[in-house]
């Protein structure tokens, strides 16, 4: 009886596809998603300042533009990757290519280019000056913190798009699909609009959500001073009441006394929130929700493209 | 209730019947049973199909079920409700989906009675016009768009039956048994291809041959088992479809199109074709030697450094099929090899599917500018689309032979008789299938 040959396994497999991704890194210019990596990093670090990490507001625009940097990078590395070779796929599949061998191997190689892409973002804030708070909660470096943080927002951003580019069947519906998905990340992250009701449920399921929580508490935000309520009240100087100023007043007796900066971390304590809150339990509970969507989304694409016999000619 | 409400209550009642019966009337005027235009989406599905857009008709089915359960949402769930903003949106995506798949189906009925297009405007906001118009005034008559209904389609409308296997089967070589192949499109099956029993003995060169929907590319999946038949198919006595996971490593199958990664270099591109399709104990440098064995057959020594991107159409389609030829398969298929190639690359190109035929496999191949390679051919099959738009065999053997059962002097000529006279043919395609059918019999008896 003749020996029943065997051919590559799914394991086997992930490194043909990996060799074949890393070589199109080179050819294919997927090498560029780097140097956009730093140019919009780069654009965001400037717009911040270096108010981050000093009042609240500036932690909170500092680390929703850093999100959505994040998000916008993981975005841009795959939304086009599987459906620009779909035809490709379908033929490989046939010959004996297993698709989870294939999307494993998108995902080790887009881990590769997003810590690349974190530690590029990372390298420009801390050269424009921003200093990150001293403290950290889980691996005794706040930079290793908030990079590992931005790494799982930029890489569960990927899966997404990388599920996107699984499911649709061209560039153009990928490229379609891809603005609306971020206005929802973007509109749902909580940062931007407050969101009640059955809307603030849905933010549940967004990326930046989850990150932004995640740099917020690292970022130490509740302990922060807040200057919002003085510039409003500030605001409200020449307001009179029965011909005298009692804003004024108020505002002028702070300062005299030297006391602004009193006020403006106590003002901060009024307005801190339980999530934002500097813990090791709240950032894993993030970085574990973040986890679960990059592997959703994984096995979404996965899962989809399994399909890809049933494609039309 | 006053006297207006009354008189908006009766009017829309008019209004739906005669609707109705103008859909049933449109419906039995393109030979589907009129009673589907009773049933809610199921008369746009019905529709879909009469205006040559199934799928369309399948979507506004949905949606216009969908649409009921919308209309619900807009009348009975309260303003102050705390999903009501989801309700309305998710109720005006389904409207918006529903009239756009609705007008859809209705254009494609417009098409199949010859109509304008503007004609869609009255049957958005007064569909019983239109409705009733075509359905019960003869003016309005549908052109044949090559809509059956599913009694003719189920029996094929070609005049014979070739059922019996052929008498040449034997154990070596490609045995090819297709009973059908149907496919099952939402509620109703259509028959794709039809009793095609060919078998191809080991060394040879195959040409397939048809027009376009003749059933070239659906016996093609069928045959290496992609897309399976109700079928028998056998390689060297071993049926594809029982054994397919082994199998597939000993079919190869080129597509139309070169599809290869483009940035990507030649050597890389056949390296990684034989890891994935050789198997697992063949050494390194046995792999390297087969990648190497391929290169030089197909010519592209010297070539093999480069990006894919940067070489000629016949060098790409070379290294699409030195992809497949890698595992050195016993069955080889080409779709259109020679798409975009000028005639001396062709030829070339044919010569080595020869060379390749010649080592003891089977090559079969699709070309529509066969002539230029006739002579390299030791065989020819020919599918035609008989009336009931289903593929047939309409013949089988030598080319010399099929130029005589034709009585055509060339390859181009055979495929211009069976095919349809909308396509610039001669529209024989049963007569021929009938014809061989009786000429299969007579050599089964003798």
């Amino acid at each position: 009886m003749a020996e029943k040959k065997r051919y590559r396994g799914r394991i086997a497999q992930v490194w043909i596809y990996l060799g074949k991704q890393l070589r199109m890194f080179v050819f294919q210019n997927d090498w560029k998603m780097l140097p956009m990596a730093a140019l919009i990093g780069g654009l965001v670090t400037f717009a911040v300042g270096t108010n981050m990490f000093i009042y609240q507001e500036g932690t909170m625009n500092g680390c929703f533009a850093l999100t959505c940097v994040c998000v916008w990078n993981g975005f841009f590395n795959s939304i086009q990757v599987i459906c620009r070779e779909r035809p490709i796929i379908k033929r490989e599949h046939r010959a004996g290519m297993h698709i989870s061998s294939y999307i494993a191997a998108h995902m080790i190689y887009q881990m590769l280019l997003c810590a690349l892409q974190t530690v590029i973002i990372l390298g420009i804030t801390m050269v424009a000056g921003i200093k990150f708070p001293a403290e950290s909660v889980i691996t005794g470096s706040s930079i290793v913190d908030f990079g590992l943080t931005m790494f799982l927002v930029t890489y569960t951003a990927d899966m997404l798009s990388l599920a996107i580019s699984a499911i649709v069947k061209n560039t153009t519906a990928a490229m379609t699909v891809m603005p609306f998905v971020l206005m929802f990340q973007l509109i749902f992250s909580g940062a931007l609009i407050v969101l009640q009701g059955p809307s603030e449920r849905l933010t549940d399921f967004t990326i930046t959500k989850w990150g932004l929580q995640s740099l917020c508490a690292q970022g130490n935000l509740n302990t922060q001073p807040q200057v919002t309520l003085w510039n409003t009240i500030w605001e409200f100087r020449a307001f009179e009441w029965q011909g005298q100023k009692p804003v004024k007043l108020f505002t002028d007796q702070i300062l005299k006394n030297k006391l602004l900066n009193d006020f403006l971390a106590e003002s901060g304590k009024y307005t801190g929130k339980p999530e934002f809150a500097l813990s090791a339990e709240n950032v894993l509970h993030c970085w574990m929700m973040l986890a679960i969507m990059a592997v959703l989304f994984a096995v979404i694409a996965t899962l989809s493209l399994e399909l890809i016999d049933r494609d039309k000619r | 209730m006053d006297i207006n409400d009354w008189i908006q209550l009766i009017y829309q009642a008019a209004a739906l019947i005669m609707q109705t019966a103008g859909i049933w009337m449109i419906l039995k005027k393109c030979g589907v049973k009129g009673w589907h235009a009773l049933i809610p989406g199921d008369r746009y599905y019905r529709l879909g199909i009469v205006g040559g857009r199934e799928t369309d008709g399948m979507i506004a089915l949905y949606a216009d079920i969908a649409r009921i359960g919308a209309q619900w949402a807009f009348t009975n769930v309260e303003k102050t409700d705390e999903y009501y903003i989801v309700y309305l949106m998710v109720a005006l995506i389904i409207l918006m989906i529903a009239l756009v798949y609705e007008i859809r189906v209705l254009l494609g009925v417009l098409r199949t009675f010859r109509m304008k297009w503007y004609w869609i405007i009255p049957w958005i906001f007064v569909p019983w016009l239109p409705a009733w118009l075509m359905g019960f005034n003869n003016r309005f008559q549908p052109v044949d768009l090559g809509v059956y209904d599913e009694d003719e389609l189920l029996a094929g409308k070609a005049p014979a039956e070739i059922a019996s296997a052929d008498s040449s089967d034997s154990r070596s070589g490609l045995n090819i048994h297709v009973r059908s192949r149907s496919v099952r499109q939402h509620f109703s099956r259509r028959y794709l291809l039809k009793d095609v029993n060919v078998s191809i003995p080991r060394g040879s060169l195959v040409l397939l041959l048809g027009g376009s929907g003749a059933g070239k590319t659906t016996l093609i999946n069928a045959v290496i088992g992609y897309e399976k038949a109700d079928a028998t198919i056998t390689l060297d006595g071993k049926d594809v479809y029982k054994n397919y996971s082994e199998m597939k490593y000993r079919i190869g199958f080129v597509p139309q199109q070169d599809l290869l990664r483009l940035n990507d270099s030649v050597m890389n591109t056949l390296y990684d074709a034989a890891k994935l399709r050789l198997p697992k104990n063949v050494k390194a440098k046995e792999r390297e030697e087969k990648v190497n064995d391929v290169i030089e057959t197909l010519g592209l020594a010297g070539r093999q450094n480069g990006l894919v991107a940067k070489k000629s159409g016949g060098q790409k389609k070379r290294i699409s099929i030195g992809m497949e030829l890698i595992s050195d398969p016993d069955l080889f298929i080409l779709d259109e090899p020679d798409s975009g190639l000028d005639g001396v690359i062709a030829r070339e190109l044919f010569e080595k599917l020869r060379g390749i035929a010649d080592r003891g496999k089977i090559v079969i191949a699709i070309t529509h500018t066969p002539d230029r390679v006739a002579d390299l051919f030791d065989q020819v099959i020919v599918l035609a689309r008989d009336s009931g738009r289903c593929g047939r065999l309409a013949f089988s053997g030598t080319p010399q032979e099929a130029m005589e059962f034709f009585e055509r002097d060339s390859m181009e000529k055979i495929v211009m008789a069976v095919n349809r006279t909308s396509e610039g043919g001669e529209g024989r395609a049963d007569e021929f299938i009938a014809r061989f059918a009786e000429l299969k019999a007579e050599r089964g008896k003798a």
